[in-house]
């Protein structure tokens, strides 16, 4: 079996953004720009199926 | 493999007695010490997509109060309500009144000619009713000498910490009306 760490990478890539994300969308709520919140908070919530497929695809391939 | 009927030398061995630890499926002796604290790599990204869900929900709240601030239903409906005409006001001087509701005590002072101010004069410390000191050109708090200012409404002196709630006012025809009471900023 051939490792491949690429989906560990890609995933610690998707967390690490959603953290930035949601720093951000903290961040402008308090500076009350709400426009930017509603934009982070879309990206949040992007991110999670991005992280899904590359979870999939990376179980599925054999 | 046979258990306790097996007699020669060399499954005795394998076998010690013949009874313990025999080889089968047990409820005592499963724990596979090497094994079980191993996290594979499917664990691991099950675990980071995991992650990246409870991130996208946990920033959900957030954008509903967003969208409701965008929506404007976090601003209440206030209706107008006339104070005073301004002839009955002399500059340095203030009257009370009661906006929005006729229990919230009110004071509205006129700093100059064409400056007014009106602010909500429960105290931010006890509610105590703030009132305009004309000779020392504040607004005080009798109780424990809270100090507020009138050109901000914000407290200078003694316990008090947060603003008094401004009120917005509008000119109609020599008079003074209160439109609406400003959002508490901290």
């Amino acid at each position: 079996m051939k490792r491949s760490y690429r989906g560990v990478v890609l995933l610690s890539l998707v967390l690490f953004l959603n953290i930035v994300c949601t720093q951000q969308t903290v961040n402008a709520y308090y500076y009350e720009k709400y426009e930017t919140v509603i934009l982070f908070c879309g990206l949040n919530l992007l991110l999670f199926p991005v992280a899904f497929w590359i979870y999939k695809r990376e179980r599925d391939v054999k | 493999m046979g258990q306790g009927h097996n007699v020669n030398g060399d499954s005795k061995a394998n076998n010690k007695n013949g009874k313990i630890p025999f080889d089968e499926d047990n409820y005592t002796h499963n724990i596979h010490k090497d094994n079980e604290r191993s996290l594979d790599r499917r664990s691991f990204m099950k675990l980071m997509a995991g992650a990246a869900g409870v991130f996208a929900v946990s920033t959900l709240p957030w954008g509903a109060i967003a969208a409701k601030e965008l929506a404007g239903f976090g601003n209440k409906k206030y209706t107008a309500a006339k104070i005073t005409d301004i002839s009955e006001i002399k500059v340095g001087e203030a009257i009370e009144f009661a906006y929005p509701g006729k229990h919230d005590s009110a004071l509205l002072i006129r700093l100059g000619e064409n400056e007014f101010k009106a602010y909500q004069n429960a105290c931010t410390h006890l509610k105590c009713p703030v009132f305009w000191s004309k000779e020392q050109g504040e607004m005080v708090c009798p109780c424990h000498h809270g100090v507020f200012d009138p050109k901000t409404g914000a407290p200078t002196a003694g316990p008090p910490r947060r603003p008094l709630p401004e009120i917005v006012l509008e000119r109609e025809q020599g008079a003074i009306i209160a439109t609406g009471v400003k959002r508490y900023e901290a």
